[in-house]
């Protein structure tokens, strides 16, 4: 009790005179006791930052991180010190002497609310002392989420002591948040101005409460400057909400692509149902993990580039596999599609089953490397996801590849003319059986390379390919056997709608919907959006 | 152009006959071989399908305890036998072969089902037969068959007590609820006792919003969408009352990782969340997020480093496909229920079921927990301790609060 | 060539096959009487016939008509959801209990289109109307539309996975992924009494043999002629003045009447009805039964179908990690070798080898064997 009252009197001391020091043992014993007390002095150290000694924010500095990242270890005996796990041994933090052994204890667990004071307090301390600029701009926008819980004169400090002009400007304009609610009217519409600025749900809340405040009635400046800024902030929402459906409706689409483009190739060129195509995608996921393996095994430094490292390994793996299942049972079955696909059931149900007796029927552990973690805010409440957009970008290139072989290799034309008229190809010299057997293998090849990608986004496990079929089944049939831009054209149409309806009926309608939706139009339409010309299947 | 000939049918009808009648006599014949000086126990937990990445692994638990009982000298004189197999993911399935299980086999209790639709299905069965099944799982409760051993917590004393940590000061002082389940019998029921018992503390019904994925469902971006236009709304803290099973749990979190949402914003209570859901992730940007059982990897005392050091050993020995560094609450829950059933029948001095269930009565054991974990008279429930663990970065939960004793189950919810 | 087809799938076969389920069901008698089967057997027979009586429905439309339906769990869904709504009704009505999920859904009472089906008259009305009415757009538009072979084999499949997808759901009001279970009363008998399982099973194996024996009149008649005619060469009979259309959407709701007809069979027997009897794998494993018996010969349906269902309930027992890997390879071998399914394996191994040696494993004869 008597440590707490001298800790409040040594800030209230230092609040007033400036720079006295920090009472260091009592705050770290604040921060081991309860939630309460942990909290108590996390306000405490908080309101104290701006005032602190440069010796003393790095003394802070280690103590937060030291609880966030649980190196901190709060002594069971009142009387050892509070330590902090080094690389080797351990340090008195107190002091920063080093010390002979870890103190007997364990590292505290941080409530939620904690959590965020905690997390404020070290965005505060790095603005004030992190050496990099894009620690503290990074810090600042932490902050200005809550500008209203940092003390005002924490930003001040900030700014007198940034060296970056323009962080400095940013630093002084978030600091006018804080004016929000103060009496000055000029610095209220300067604030309401600068909050506009984070064109968000949050904020369009934050403002449009603003509405029932007196000064919006009497002060005909700050009414206009609320309207406006609720103006703006709705209208960038409304522009972020299109463009987050257009993109989700776009990312859907080009799973939905993946998946199905290699039966597009399969089913045009031979007729083929090949049920097992949604097994060629968990292959292709599963020497993605494989390859992933490797690297973590032999070459450590790349692991994070697994899923480039992996393209190769995924398509030609299962390509090989597709050109096995084509040469000893497909082969057999060209003038029986119902067999065949039958046939294919039963290798998709023999594929499952070995996979799962090989590695087992539990999720894989897929690295999230850091170019497909996280993503980044566009407009409004639009983020763009970077592990979707790693989606997109692999499907905009397979398409590429893909059209470029079909309508600009020796192979290709092959293809197409044996798509168009086997017995004429046959004819005129193509090997179709030949042609038959690679393109078998370019389908599976494909399909492999879907599991690529989809191995960020999905669980990776002997089921997951049941999940794809019927979907890629509707796109091929939608699009128009055996072409590429009807695939394309399809799997765009299925997402969007897909998306546009998700939000009202829920997924599960969504999905009936559109299901229903492609059933009706096939009655209609049965060859789906283009038929290539050539013999009727 | 086809010569089926009459002989050619009398083969093929006789190739069938035959496929018939041995297949169902067979599985006598084939496990009759086991001694005569054991007792069988059946395991009815899925190693294919949605389900098996988690409920898998609760056979191999099944058969440690049993192994050590055996150890010990077995039960009765007779040493323990456990029959498992696979019902797939598939619910009529869990039905059929429990049925098998008990009136083929004559297995003494069986062991098993996660999700409440399983066990929906089991129940007639068992109580047609008058078998006894132990079911490891938190549930929804408002059940009470005499053939059924709830080892686990209905919603009263485990998933109040954590809402009720999340609506209090020293937790997130919660305003608001997002309730996102899985469309089935679990969630529902939750959310609507949840319902009634936000309506009983004065929560305003604009206060929550509820939503269900199907079972498996993986594109969570739109919800993810809709959970943060519901946080910025005005009205206080919001909370996400996670009710997702089996593989959506990942999906949904690897789509909050990515949308930017942290725990210190909108926090997670993931009511089935385990230690094993967490295994494919990176966990750093999830800390804080919270799940609640009777049973935490991080739970302190002898009991639970004994159960610790067996499990590695059973899964390094065995060659277990599962992590020896990974226990989850459902795997002790297993474990109590092996021993439970092993000492009620011990003091029964029978393996019947009415004698067995008549000794449940007093019954306690040390979990590994580390609570005293009782049975009562009263009914087929089992008291156990309440944790709520906090997400850290190693793919586990630190245990952020945990009842000071084992609350006495309620089966029957009041707000319903 | 078509009368030869007809004389397999009459005479002694057939006779045969009858002669078996009459003998069952005389054991099923001495069930009732006490001294036959136990209840669990008995309970295994009545879901074989279910299942012999659902690949019949297929074989009516895929062996003779040459139609793929992956589709055909949806008629025996719509048969076992209604009769699961009439057990549940009639169990209310004599023991006063509430279904589960409308308690967990929070409904107080059953909504109106319940109405009545605690009779069980009306609940097989409404079954078969339903089934019937909804085979016959489905077919009509399709067949309209010319829709056939793969395509519409991928439209059915497509239509029974939404129709999973929608009773998944709770709001639908159908029990959502519980689906319906917890009937106790069936016809005045107590669920799961061996009296009870043996009257079912006995219901089941009778109306297989009289489905057995009105299909064999179907398609012995100037009808089946005209229907295998159809399956080989559609447009040829066409052209000579048949309406096809009306044909095939003639057949396809047969079949879907005896699908349904399977379904209020089969629910009572595993005393739970839920989404996944409409998952996609099902109706494909129904085609699968049906290959592997013998396409085109109603004996050979109900062969694979009680075959393959009888492996599949011991080996999803005895050996769960080996079934899968059987099925697999039942139906490869079946493809490949056995175009005919079972009753080629019963013509002898040296004729198929000679013919093996002639014309390479491909070229088996695939008109007979296609579509």
């Amino acid at each position: 009790m008597l440590r707490i009252a001298a800790v409040l009197i040594g800030l209230i001391f230092a609040t007033a005179a400036g720079a006295a020091p920090l009472e260091r043992d009592p705050t770290l014993r604040g921060l081991c006791g309860n939630a309460a007390a942990s909290g108590e002095a996390a306000d405490r150290l908080l309101s104290a930052t701006p005032t602190l000694s440069p010796d003393d924010l790095a003394f802070a500095d280690a103590a937060i991180g030291g609880l966030l990242s649980k190196k901190l270890v709060c002594p069971a005996a009142p009387t050892d010190p509070v330590a902090l796990k080094a690389d080797t041994g351990a340090v008195d933090l107190a002091t920063g002497a080093p010390l002979a052994a870890l103190p007997k204890g364990k590292a505290p667990v941080v409530s939620l609310k904690n959590r965020a004071k905690f997390e404020r307090l070290a965005a505060a301390l790095a603005l004030l002392a992190a050496p990099n600029a894009a620690a503290r701009a990074a810090a600042l926008e932490v902050l200005a989420k809550s500008a209203a819980d940092v003390p005002a004169d924490l930003f001040a400090a900030a700014a007198g002591r940034e060296p970056d002009p323009a962080l400095a400007a940013r630093i002084s304009s978030v600091a006018d948040l804080a004016s929000l609610y103060g009496t000055d009217i000029d610095k209220r519409v300067a604030a309401v101005a600068r909050l506009a600025e984070g064109e968000n749900r949050r904020v369009l809340t934050e403002i449009e409460a603003l509405r029932a405040d007196p000064a919006y009635a009497s002060e005909p400046a700050f009414a206009a400057a609320v309207d406006a800024a609720a103006a703006k902030v709705s209208g960038a929402i409304a522009i972020g909400n299109a463009a987050a459906t257009l993109y989700n409706g776009l990312s859907f689409a080009s799973i939905l692509f993946m998946a199905s483009i290699g039966l597009a190739i399969i089913f045009g060129l031979m007729g083929v149902i090949n049920l097992a195509q949604g097994e060629f995608i968990m292959i292709g996921a599963y020497v993605t993990y494989v390859v992933q393996e490797g690297l973590r095994a032999l070459l450590p430094g790349l692991l994070d580039w697994y899923l480039v490292i992996a393209i190769p390994f995924a398509f030609l793996v299962t390509a090989l596999i597709g050109i096995a299942l084509e040469a000893s049972l497909i082969r057999h079955l060209y003038r029986r599609p119902l067999m065949s696909l039958l046939a294919t059931w039963a290798v998709s149900l023999f594929l499952i089953n070995l996979v799962r007796v090989g590695f087992g029927t539990q999720n894989l552990q897929m690295e999230t490397p850091f170019y497909i973690t996280g993503g980044i805010a566009i407009v409004g409440d639009f983020i763009m996801t970077w592990n979707r957009l790693f989606a997109i970008g692999f499907a905009a290139l397979t398409l590429a590849g893909t059209w470029f072989l079909i309508r600009r290799s020796g192979i290709g034309l092959d293809i197409r003319a044996v798509t168009q008229n086997r017995d004429m190809a046959g004819c005129i010299g193509i090997p179709t059986r030949r042609v038959d057997m690679l393109a078998f293998g370019f389908g599976s090849g494909l399909a492999g390379l879907a599991g690529l990608a989809l191995s960020p986004i999905y669980n990776v496990n002997p089921q997951m390919g049941t999940n794809f079929i019927i979907d890629s089944f509707m796109v091929v049939v939608l699009g128009g056997v055996g072409s590429i831009a009807g695939t394309v054209i399809a799997a765009l149409g299925i997402g969007q709608i897909n998306v546009l309806i998700e939000p009202i009926w829920g997924a599960v309608a969504a999905k009936v919907i559109v299901l229903a939706l492609i059933i009706a139009f096939l009655q209609w339409r049965p060859e789906g959006f283009f038929t290539v010309a050539g013999r009727r299947k | 152009m086809t010569n089926f000939t009459r002989r050619s049918i009398i083969k093929a009808a006789g190739v069938a006959g035959a496929g018939l009648v041995l297949p169902l006599s067979a599985p006598n014949i084939i496990r009759s071989a086991r001694a005569a000086d054991t007792v069988k126990l059946g395991c009815l937990f899925s190693s294919s399908g949605t389900m098996a990445n988690i409920e898998g692994r609760l056979n191999f638990v099944v058969k440690m305890a049993a192994d050590e009982i055996n150890a010990a000298g077995g039960v009765n004189g007779k040493m323990i036998d456990v029959l498992t197999s696979d019902p797939a993911s598939d619910w009529p399935l869990y039905a059929q072969i429990g049925k098998q299980m008990l009136q083929q086999e004559g297995v003494a209790a069986l062991f098993g089902c996660w999700t409440s639709v399983s066990r929906k299905s089991v129940l007639p069965v068992v109580e047609q037969s008058n078998g006894l099944l132990f079911y490891p799982l938190h549930f929804e409760g408002d059940e009470n068959s005499k053939n059924v051993v709830y080892v686990n917590s209905p919603p009263a004393s485990s998933v109040l007590p954590a809402v009720d940590y999340l609506m209090s000061d020293e937790g997130v002082s919660a305003k608001r609820f997002f309730m996102l389940g899985s469309d089935y019998v679990w969630p529902r029921t939750i959310n609507k006792q949840l319902k009634g018992y936000f309506a009983s503390k004065g929560i305003a019904e604009t206060a929550w919003k509820e939503e269900y994925v199907p079972l498996g469902f993986s594109n969570f971006q739109t919800l993810v969408n809709q959970i943060r236009a519901f946080a910025d709304e005005e009205g206080g803290q919001p909370v996400v009352i996670l009710t997702c099973v089996g593989s959506s749990i990942p999906d949904f979190f690897r789509e909050f990782i990515n949308q930017g949402i942290k725990a210190t914003d909108v926090p997670v209570l993931g009511l089935d969340v385990v230690e094993a859901d967490l295994e494919g992730l990176d966990t750093a940007p999830l800390v804080g997020h919270l799940n609640c059982w009777a049973y935490l990897q991080a739970a302190e005392g002898p009991a639970n480093e004994k159960f610790l050091a067996d499990w590695k050993g059973y899964v390094e020995k065995n060659a277990v496909p599962y992590r020896a560094d990974v226990s989850i609450d459902p795997m002790v829950s297993a474990y109590d229920s092996v021993h439970l059933w092993a000492m009620a029948a011990a003091k029964a001095g029978s393996f019947d079921v009415p004698e067995v269930t008549k000794a449940f009565d007093g019954l306690s054991f040390d979990c590994p927990s580390g609570y005293k974990i009782a049975m009562t008279a009263e009914n087929n429930y089992v008291s156990r301790g309440v944790f709520i663990g906090s997400v850290n970065e190693a793919q586990g939960f630190d245990i952020l609060w945990q009842s000071e004793d084992t609350p006495k189950p309620v089966p029957f919810s009041p707000f319903g | 060539m078509i009368r030869s087809l007809l004389g397999s799938s009459g005479g002694t076969g057939f006779s045969l096959t009858l002669a078996a389920l009459a003998v069952t069901a005389a054991l099923l008698v001495a069930t009732l009487a006490g001294v036959g089967p136990s209840g669990f057997l008995v309970n295994i027979i009545g879901q074989l016939a279910a299942f012999a009586l659902l690949a019949l429905a297929l074989d009516l439309i895929w062996g003779y008509l040459g139609i793929l339906s992956l589709g055909h769990g949806l008629f025996f869904a719509i048969g076992g959801y209604v009769m699961a709504m009439h057990l549940l009704m009639h169990s209310f009505e004599t023991t006063g209990t509430v279904p589960d999920f409308m308690q967990f859904m929070g409904w107080k009472e059953f909504p109106a289109y319940w109405a009545g089906l605690g009779v069980f008259p009306y609940a097989l009305a409404v079954a078969l109307v339903l089934a019937g009415v909804v085979a016959l757009v489905t077919g009509w538009v399709s067949f309209r539309s010319r829709v056939g072979g793969v395509y519409f084999a991928i439209i059915t499949q497509a239509l029974v996975y939404a129709a999973m997808l929608l009773m998944f759901r709770n709001d639908t009001g159908f029990g959502g992924n519980n689906g319906m279970t917890g009937f106790s009363v069936i016809f005045g008998l107590r669920m799961g009494t061996e009296t009870a399982s043996a009257v079912l099973a006995l219901a089941s194996v009778v109306v297989l043999a009289l489905g057995l024996v009105a299909t064999r009149a179907l398609v012995s008649g100037r009808l089946g002629r005209l229907m295998l005619a159809t399956r080989d060469d559609e447009v040829r009979l066409r052209s000579l003045g048949y309406d096809t259309i009306v044909l095939k959407t003639g057949v396809w709701v047969v079949s879907a009447l005896l699908a349904a007809i399977a379904g209020m069979l089969y629910v009572p027997q595993v005393g739970i009805v839920n989404p996944r009897i409409l998952s996609p794998e099902l109706s494909l494993e129904i085609a699968v039964w049906v290959a592997i018996g013998g396409r085109g010969h109603l004996v050979g349906a109900v062969i694979g179908a009680v075959l393959v269902n009888a492996l599949k309930f011991w080996l999803s027992f005895a050996a769960p990690d080996v079934w899968p890997f059987i099925l697999s390879a039942l139906i490869v071998l079946v493809v490949l070798v056995f175009p005919n399914g079972l009753l080629d394996l019963s013509r002898g191994f040296g004729a198929l080898k000679a013919r093996m040696r002639r014309e390479g494993v491909a070229s088996l004869d695939p008109r007979r064997a296609g579509p």
